[in-house]
C-alpha cells in the first residue's frame, strides 16, 4: 500500500431505490461470475431483499459491528450459516428419474425448522392492507473508508486497494471470522470448506479493465451509478455531494460507507373512507430516517421539489441525471464493453 | 478520466486467482428465443474451453430518439444465470423411453435410431388408421422450437392447433373494439407518457428489462398509478394506488367514462372521427341503422352517421377523417325506412351516455369496486388532459368478463384522445416481422428469385382484396387475406379440441361457473353456433401422436393432469416431448428427446415492435450430450417415416385437409399452395419439402442451420423489414439490427404504424394521422356490437358484469399473474434463481384470511374448491387483500406435492361469447378471434395441512 494519499482515490456506488424493481439481476450476475463452486453456494456478495424485513443474515440490522462514538470497534455478532441460510440442495435426480410416479416432488433438502434463505421474507413488508408498503434495496461490500472489518482482522488479511476496494488477502486470512462480525452490514460470508471469510471484490478484475461491476452494468432497471466520488461533475460526485440525495446506509455505525442509496418514494395511503391522503407519507417517515439518519427528509424534499418542477413543465438537472438518457453514463469512467476485450483479460 | 488509478494495481498472487477466473475463450452473440415475451435481450456469451461460462447482457443498444432514454442494458435474472441451466440437473441430454407407467417416473436412456423408429411406426399407425391430423401438436410461441415443429407439422399434414386459445394470451376486449389485439408501442414510448395506469399488470414482475422506462417517464414528469386488488410489487414506484375488488374493472373503467363525457372533457373531435361513438342506433330493434334499412340493398355493414348541417350521411368505410363533416354525438332524429315507415336513430355515444349516468356515476360504481368517488374524479382529469398509456398485461384477458374488462379500458382511451401518438395507448402483444424466416423454409426453391415470386403472389393477393373492396385498407386486405388462407387449412381451435376430446363440456355447463344472467345455457350457444357453420367442425378421430416440443401441455392448461390424463392421455398412442429441459409434461410422456438449448444453436429470440430488433442467438457451444436440433430432430422423425412406412409397402397417404397451420399464416407464412398439390402426400416428397429439395440438408444428413437462417434474414430484406445488405454474418459481424417495417404479417400489419429510425413506435398513426379505418364490423374502433348474442347477453356496449363463481361458491378468489423468478416454467429448476426465493412454490395470502384459518408463514395448506385442490406452502404478506389469494403463475407441476399445481383446481372456462361468429371482424382468425379459458378470480379456500 505504498500508492501516496493524492493518489488514492475511492470507488463510489449510487444505487436509486426508486428505480431498483428487486429483480436479482445484481444478485445472480455477481454469483454466476464469482460464487459458482459449492462451498460458496449460501453466498450472495450481492443480494437484494425487500424492506422492511429481516433481510439476509436474518435479523442483520441487530447484530451490531462497525465502531461506537468514540471511534472504536463495537462489538457485534457474528452470523451463522444458519442467519444466511439458502444454499439448499434439491433433489432433482429423484423427482425426475427416481421412478416415485409424483410421491417426491422438488424441493429444498433443508430442515423446515427455522428455515431462511437470501431472500426468504420477499415482498412481505408491513403495514395493513391497503395501506401496507415494501420496497427493495440490494446490497453488497459497501467498500467503507473506515473499514471494520479490516481493523478487526486478526491475521491482517484485509487491506484497501488504491481504488478504494476493500479485499482480504484469501492466503493470509486464517478464518478468525472477526471481520464477520465487526461488519456492521453483515456482508462477509464464510466458506468452510477453505477456511476463509468471502465478500464482494467490487469486480477488482473487471475495475481495473476500465469495465463496470457485474451487478451495476448488468442492473436493467439502471438503478445504479458507479465511478470515483471526488470526481467533480460525475452524476455519483453530484447525486452524493451536489444534491445531496444519495445517502449511506445506516451512517451510526461509523464505518463511512461508499454504497450510497435514494431514499424511496411511496404511492400516497388511503383514509378510513378509502379515499387518498395525499398528506401523510405511505413509508413511515421514521422508517427510513431509522435506515439513513435525519438526512433523509432532507433528501426526499429535494427529490420531491425537483420531480415537481418536471411536472409542471420546468427542467431539473437532477430528474436529467436520474433518467440517464445515456446508459454509459452511469458506468463512470468504467464504460468498457468486456466483449471488445482480448481474451487474455 | 482515467479508469484505472495512476498508480500501478498492487499485483499480488491471491489477487491474480480473481484476475484468472474472470478469463474466457470467445465470445458470441446470445439471446433466450423463448416465449419470454417480449424478451429479445441482446446478450453476449462468453465461452471458456467450449463450454458455456457465463453470459452478459451485451448492452449495445444506440440511442433511437434523442431525448429518450435508450434500452440499455436489456436483460433479467433469468437470462444473466441461462448458462446455469444450460449444464443444470434439468438438462437433457440422452432420449429416454419411459419404462414403467406413464408419469411413474421411470426410464430407459435409447438410442436416437431406437426411439425415432417407434416415434415414425406410431406415426404411420395413426397415418394408416385415421389420418395424419390425429398427430398433433399444440401452438406455442417458444421461438426457437416453433418453426422446425410447424414445418414438420405441415410436411407430414399433421393437426397443428392454434396457438391463441392455448396459451389464451389474447385480450379478447381489444379484439372486439379495434378489430385486433396487438396494438404494442415500443417500451421505449413509454418514456413519452404524461399519465401511466399499470392496470392488469405487474411490470416490476413482467417487464423487468423495460421497467426503467416508467421510472424515467416519472423522472421525466409522468405520473404512475398502479390499480390492483392487492398493493403488488408495481406499486412500489407509483405516484397513486388504487385498490380495487377483484375482477370490478369495468365498473371502475366506465365511472372514470362516465366523468369525461359529464364533465365535457372528453376529445369529441376524436371520438367523431376515431370511433363509432357517432353512428346512428335505431330506438326500435337497438340495432345500427343500415343501409339495407334505409335503401332496402347496399352493404349490410354499411352504417350510418348524423350531420346537424346535412343530415343523414353514410359512414365512410375506406376513411375516418371527418373532411368537414360534424358528426352528431347527442339527440335524436327521424330516418325514413325503405319499407316506408320511419324510425327514431340517436348516435351511439347518446345511447351509451345514458347507460354511464343510469349505471356507473363514481357514486354508483363506489359499492362495486371500492375505489373512491374523489379517486375516479381525480382520474378522469387526468386522463382527459394527459398522454395516458394503460399498462395492460395478459391478466384481464384470463378473467371471465375479461372482455369486458378491456373494452372499458379502450373505452377510457377513447374518451381522451388517447392513441395514436407518442406517451398513449394501450399494449398487448405482437410478433412478426421477421417474414423471411418463414419464406426462406416455403419457397419453392433457394434463393432471391423464388422468394420474390412468393413476395410477388402475396401482394398480388392483397390487390386482389383491395380490387374487390376499395374501401380497403392494405391491413384490411392482409387480414381478409389470413382468413382466405385459414379456410384452406384445418387448424384445430384449442376450445373445440378441448370439448370434442377433453371432456370440458362439462364443466363449461356448470351454470352457476358462467354468467348466470343469461337467457340460455352455455350448450345452446355453442349448438347455435356450430349449427350456424361459425366454426368448422373437426373431424372427431381420437388424437393418435401428440409431440410436445417448446410446449408443456399439463402445466399450462387449465384443469392441468386432472382434466387431461383421464381424458386425452388414454387415446394418445405415443406422446413425444421435445425439449432442452424437464418439463411436467415430459414427466408423463412416453418419450423425452432431448433438443440443443438456445446457445447451442442458431436462431432468433422472438422479433416483436416493443424493441424491433432481430436479435441473434448464435451457436456458442456443441449442444450437449446427444442433444440435437429441433430441425435435425424432425428431419430423423422424416426419413424413419420414410423408411419404415415403406417397409410397410406405403408409397403415399392421403392428407386429411391439413396443410398448415393458421398460426403460421398469421404470423408471417407465405402461401403454401407453391408446394402444396392434390390431397395425397407420397413418402418420397417428404424430405425433399422439408429440405427444400434438399438445400437445406447438409453433408452430414442434418439441416445446415447456418444455410436456412441466413436464407431467411435475406427473405426478410427482400420483405423489405430489414435494412438492405443484412446477412447472418453482417448481424453477427455488428450484432442486433433494428426492423425498418412491419411488414404483411397479421400481427405486424396491425402496428398500423410506420417504423421510423429515430423515433419510438407508437400504433395507430395510419389511424389517428391518415384515417385509415379499424379492421372492425363498422370500420371505426367498436364500441357498439349488434351482434345477436352481444344484444341477448346486454354487452352491446360496455359494461359491468359480476365475476361468475367459477369452482364453486367459495369466500377466496385466486388471482395470478406471471411471477418474478421464472419464463412459464422455465429456470424453475435452475439451482441460481431457486435460491433468490424459498425454493418452492407458495401461496401468498392476507394475515386476516392465514389467522382465521389458524394458518402461520410457511404452513403447508391445500387449496380446494368444487374443482380440485393443490398443497403448497403459505407466504402471509400484508400486501395481499383480504379475500384474495395469490398463486404466481409458472411453477411446474413437479415442484407441488403429488405434482398437482394450482391449474388442477383451475375449471378452464370460456366465456360463451368467444364462439360468437358471422359479424364482421367477429369470425374466427388464427392466433386471435376464438374462444379462450380463463382462470382469474377462481373461488376457493384453503385449510392447513401441515404446521412449518
Amino acid at each position: 500500500m505504498n500508492a501516496t494519499a493524492v493518489e488514492k482515490r475511492q470507488i463510489a456506488w449510487v444505487v436509486d431505490l426508486n428505480k431498483c424493481i428487486g429483480c436479482q439481476t445484481c444478485s445472480v450476475a455477481c454469483k454466476v461470475l464469482w460464487t459458482r463452486e459449492d462451498s460458496e453456494k449460501a453466498q450472495w456478495w450481492c443480494s437484494v431483499n425487500t424492506l422492511p424485513g429481516e433481510g439476509t443474515p436474518r435479523g442483520w440490522e441487530d447484530m451490531g459491528g462497525g465502531y461506537d462514538k468514540d471511534g472504536k470497534l463495537s462489538p457485534g455478532k457474528q452470523p451463522t450459516p444458519g442467519d444466511f441460510g439458502g444454499g439448499f440442495d434439491f433433489n432433482h435426480e429423484e423427482v425426475f428419474y427416481g421412478g416415485s410416479g409424483g410421491k417426491v416432488h422438488l424441493e429444498p433438502q433443508a430442515p423446515r425448522k427455522d428455515r431462511w434463505a437470501m431472500n426468504w421474507d420477499e415482498d412481505q413488508g408491513a403495514g395493513e392492507w391497503p395501506n401496507s408498503y415494501y420496497f427493495y434495496m440490494p446490497r453488497l461490500c459497501n467498500h467503507c473508508t473506515k473499514p471494520a472489518c479490516v481493523e478487526s482482522c486478526p491475521s491482517k488479511a484485509m487491506y484497501k486497494r488504491d481504488d478504494g476496494l476493500v479485499l482480504r488477502d484469501e492466503s493470509v486470512c486464517k478464518g478468525s471470522k472477526k471481520c464477520m462480525a465487526a461488519c456492521p452490514y453483515k456482508k462477509i460470508y464464510f466458506n468452510e470448506e477453505r477456511n476463509v471469510a468471502q465478500h464482494c471484490i467490487g469486480c477488482f478484475p473487471r475495475i481495473e479493465k476500465g469495465v463496470a461491476p457485474a451487478c451495476v452494468r448488468q442492473c436493467p432497471g439502471r438503478a445504479v451509478f458507479i465511478g470515483w466520488l471526488d470526481e467533480v461533475g460525475s452524476p455519483v460526485n453530484r447525486l452524493v455531494n451536489d444534491y445531496k440525495v444519495a445517502l449511506p446506509l445506516h451512517p451510526e455505525y461509523g464505518t463511512r460507507p461508499n454504497v450510497f442509496y435514494i431514499p424511496p418514494f411511496s404511492p400516497h395511503p388511503l383514509k378510513d373512507d378509502m379515499s387518498i391522503d395525499t398528506e401523510t407519507p405511505r413509508i413511515p417517515p421514521e422508517y427510513l430516517e431509522s435506515l439513513f439518519g435525519s438526512e433523509v427528509h432532507q433528501a426526499l424534499d429535494t427529490m420531491k421539489n425537483e420531480m415537481e418542477k418536471v411536472r409542471g413543465g420546468g427542467s431539473s438537472d437532477l430528474m436529467k441525471t436520474l433518467i440517464a438518457y445515456k446508459w454509459l453514463e452511469m458506468l463512470g469512467p468504467f464504460t468498457t464493453d468486456p466483449a471488445e476485450l482480448t481474451s487474455d483479460a | 478520466m482515467d479508469a484505472v488509478p495512476k498508480t500501478d494495481p498492487i499485483y499480488t498472487g491471491w489477487e491474480d486467482l480473481y484476475r484468472k477466473k474472470w478469463q474466457w475463450d470467445d465470445v458470441f452473440w446470445g439471446s433466450h428465443c423463448v416465449d419470454c415475451y417480449p424478451g429479445s435481450c441482446p446478450m453476449r456469451v462468453y465461452v471458456k474451453d467450449g463450454i458455456v461460462w457465463r453470459e452478459e447482457q451485451a448492452g449495445s443498444f444506440k440511442t433511437i430518439e434523442e431525448g429518450v432514454p435508450d434500452f440499455n442494458p436489456m436483460g433479467c435474472q433469468k437470462g444473466a444465470s441461462w448458462s446455469q441451466s444450460l449444464y443444470g440437473p434439468d438438462r437433457l441430454m440422452y432420449p429416454l423411453k419411459r419404462v414403467g407407467e406413464r408419469g411413474e417416473g421411470k426410464w430407459n436412456r435409447v438410442t436416437w435410431d431406437e426411439a425415432l423408429e417407434d416415434i415414425a411406426d406410431s406415426c404411420l399407425d395413426a397415418i394408416q388408421k385415421y389420418g395424419p391430423h390425429t398427430i398433433v401438436r399444440e401452438g406455442t410461441p417458444e421461438y426457437s422450437t416453433v418453426h422446425a415443429t410447424m414445418k414438420f407439422m405441415g410436411v407430414l399434414g399433421g393437426g397443428d392447433i392454434d396457438l391463441g386459445g392455448s396459451i389464451n394470451d389474447f385480450s379478447i376486449g381489444l379484439y372486439e373494439t379495434f378489430g385486433k389485439f396487438s396494438p404494442v408501442s415500443s417500451a421505449d414510448d413509454w418514456f413519452h407518457s404524461e399519465l401511466v395506469l399499470i392496470w392488469h399488470m405487474n411490470p416490476v414482475f413482467t417487464r423487468i428489462p423495460f421497467y426503467h422506462f416508467i421510472a424515467e417517464a416519472r423522472y421525466n414528469g409522468a405520473e404512475v398509478v398502479n390499480i390492483s386488488p392487492d398493493v403488488n410489487p408495481s406499486h412500489t414506484h407509483a405516484d397513486y394506488q388504487v385498490p380495487i375488488n377483484g375482477a370490478t374493472d369495468p365498473a371502475f373503467g366506465l365511472a372514470i367514462v362516465q366523468v369525461i363525457l359529464d364533465e365535457g372533457i372528453a376529445d369529441y373531435e376524436f371520438i367523431r372521427e376515431q370511433t363509432d361513438l357517432g353512428f346512428l342506433v335505431r330506438s326500435d330493434t337497438k340495432r345500427y341503422l343500415r343501409e339495407t334499412d334505409v335503401t332496402g340493398s347496399g352493404r349490410e355493414d354499411q352504417l350510418y352517421q348524423w350531420d346537424p348541417d346535412k343530415g343523414l350521411m353514410l359512414a365512410d368505410r375506406g376513411d375516418m377523417r371527418l373532411k368537414g363533416l360534424k358528426i352528431a354525438l347527442e339527440g335524436e332524429f327521424d330516418v325514413k325506412l325503405a319499407d316506408g315507415s320511419t324510425v327514431k336513430v340517436r348516435p351511439v355515444c347518446a345511447a351509451l351516455k345514458e347507460h354511464l349516468d343510469a349505471n356507473y356515476t363514481p357514486e354508483k360504481q363506489q359499492p362495486i369496486t371500492s375505489v373512491h368517488p374523489d379517486t375516479i374524479r381525480m382520474l378522469a382529469r387526468k386522463v382527459a388532459t394527459k398522454r395516458t398509456n394503460i399498462m395492460l398485461g395478459y391478466n384481464a384477458c384470463k378473467f371471465y368478463h375479461g372482455d369486458l374488462i378491456e373494452r372499458a379500458m379502450c373505452l377510457v382511451l377513447a374518451v381522451s384522445g388517447n392513441w395514436g401518438k407518442q406517451g398513449t395507448g394501450i399494449r398487448c402483444w405482437a410478433s412478426g416481422m421477421h417474414e423471411g424466416h418463414f419464406i426462406a423454409q416455403e419457397k419453392p426453391a433457394p434463393g432471391a428469385q423464388a422468394a420474390a415470386a412468393v413476395i410477388a403472389a402475396r401482394d398480388a393477393e392483397f390487390q386482389a382484396f383491395k380490387d374487390k373492396d376499395p374501401t380497403a385498407t392494405t391491413e384490411i386486405a392482409i387480414r381478409d387475406s389470413i382468413r382466405l388462407d385459414e379456410k384452406r387449412v384445418l387448424t384445430p381451435i384449442p376450445a373445440l379440441w378441448w370439448y370434442n376430446h377433453c371432456g370440458y363440456g362439462e364443466r363449461w355447463r356448470t351454470k352457476e361457473w358462467g354468467d348466470e344472467s343469461l337467457p340460455r345455457g352455455f350448450q345452446d350457444y355453442m349448438d347455435e353456433a356450430m349449427e350456424k357453420g361459425w366454426w368448422r367442425s373437426p373431424p372427431l378421430d381420437p388424437p393418435q401422436v401428440l409431440i410436445e416440443c417448446g410446449g408443456n401441455m399439463l402445466r399450462r392448461t387449465r384443469g392441468g393432469k386432472k382434466a387431461l390424463l383421464d381424458t386425452l392421455w388414454p387415446q394418445l398412442q405415443k406422446i413425444v416431448t421435445i425439449d432442452f429441459r424437464v418439463s411436467q409434461t415430459a414427466l408423463y410422456a412416453d418419450y423425452v428427446l432431448p433438443a440443443a438449448q438456445h446457445y447451442e444453436k442458431i436462431g432468433f429470440s422472438i422479433p416483436t415492435p416493443h424493441v424491433m430488433n432481430l436479435n441473434l442467438s448464435d451457436k456458442s457451444a456443441e449442444p450437449a450430450g446427444e442433444s440435437k436440433n429441433e430441425w435435425d430432430i424432425y428431419l430423423g422423425l422424416l426419413m424413419k417415416i420414410v423408411e419404415r412406412g415403406k417397409a410397410r409397402g406405403m408409397t403415399e397417404y392421403e392428407l386429411s385437409g391439413s396443410e398448415s397451420s393458421g398460426s403460421e399464416v398469421a404470423l408471417g407464412g407465405a402461401s403454401f399452395d407453391t408446394i402444396l398439390t392434390g390431397n395425397t402426400r407420397s413418402l418420397d416428397e417428404l424430405i425433399p419439402l422439408y429440405t427444400m429439395g434438399g438445400y437445406y440438408q447438409s453433408e452430414d444428413g442434418g439441416v445446415d442451420e447456418e444455410k436456412l437462417i441466413d436464407e431467411g434474414v435475406r427473405d426478410s430484406v427482400l420483405c423489405g423489414t430489414l435494412p438492405y445488405g443484412t446477412t447472418l454474418d453482417s448481424i453477427r459481424e455488428s450484432g442486433p439490427v433494428r426492423f425498418i417495417d412491419f411488414g404483411v404479417t397479421g400481427m405486424g400489419s396491425a402496428q398500423a404504424s410506420p417504423v421510423e429510425p429515430d423515433k419510438t413506435h407508437v400504433p395507430f398513426r395510419n389511424h389517428t394521422e391518415s384515417g385509415h379505418p379499424f379492421p372492425t364490423y363498422a370500420r371505426r374502433a367498436q364500441f357498439y356490437i349488434d351482434h345477436d348474442w352481444f344484444l341477448e347477453a346486454n354487452e352491446h356496449m360496455p359494461t359491468h358484469k359480476p365475476n361468475p363463481k367459477a369452482g364453486g361458491d367459495y369466500p377466496l378468489g385466486m388471482t395470478s399473474g406471471h411471477n418474478r423468478w421464472s419464463i412459464h416454467a422455465m429456470n424453475q429448476a435452475n439451482e441460481v434463481i431457486l435460491g433468490t426465493h424459498r425454493g418452492e412454490p407458495n401461496v401468498m395470502v392476507n394475515p386476516d384470511d392465514a389467522k382465521a384459518r389458524g394458518v402461520k408463514d410457511d404452513d403447508l395448506v391445500r387449496v380446494f374448491n368444487d374443482v380440485g385442490d393443490f398443497k403448497v406452502r403459505v407466504k402471509i404478506a400484508p400486501n395481499v387483500q383480504p379475500g384474495q389469494v395469490i398463486t404466481y403463475n409458472g411453477w411446474a407441476g413437479f415442484q407441488y406435492t403429488g405434482w398437482s399445481g394450482a391449474n388442477e383446481a383451475e375449471p378452464g372456462m370460456v366465456k360463451w361469447i368467444g364462439f360468437a361468429a358471422d359479424y364482421g371482424h367477429l369470425n374466427y382468425f388464427p392466433l386471435e378471434w376464438q374462444p379462450v379459458p380463463v382462470s382469474r378470480w377462481t373461488r376457493c379456500d384453503f385449510e392447513k395441512v401441515e404446521a412449518a
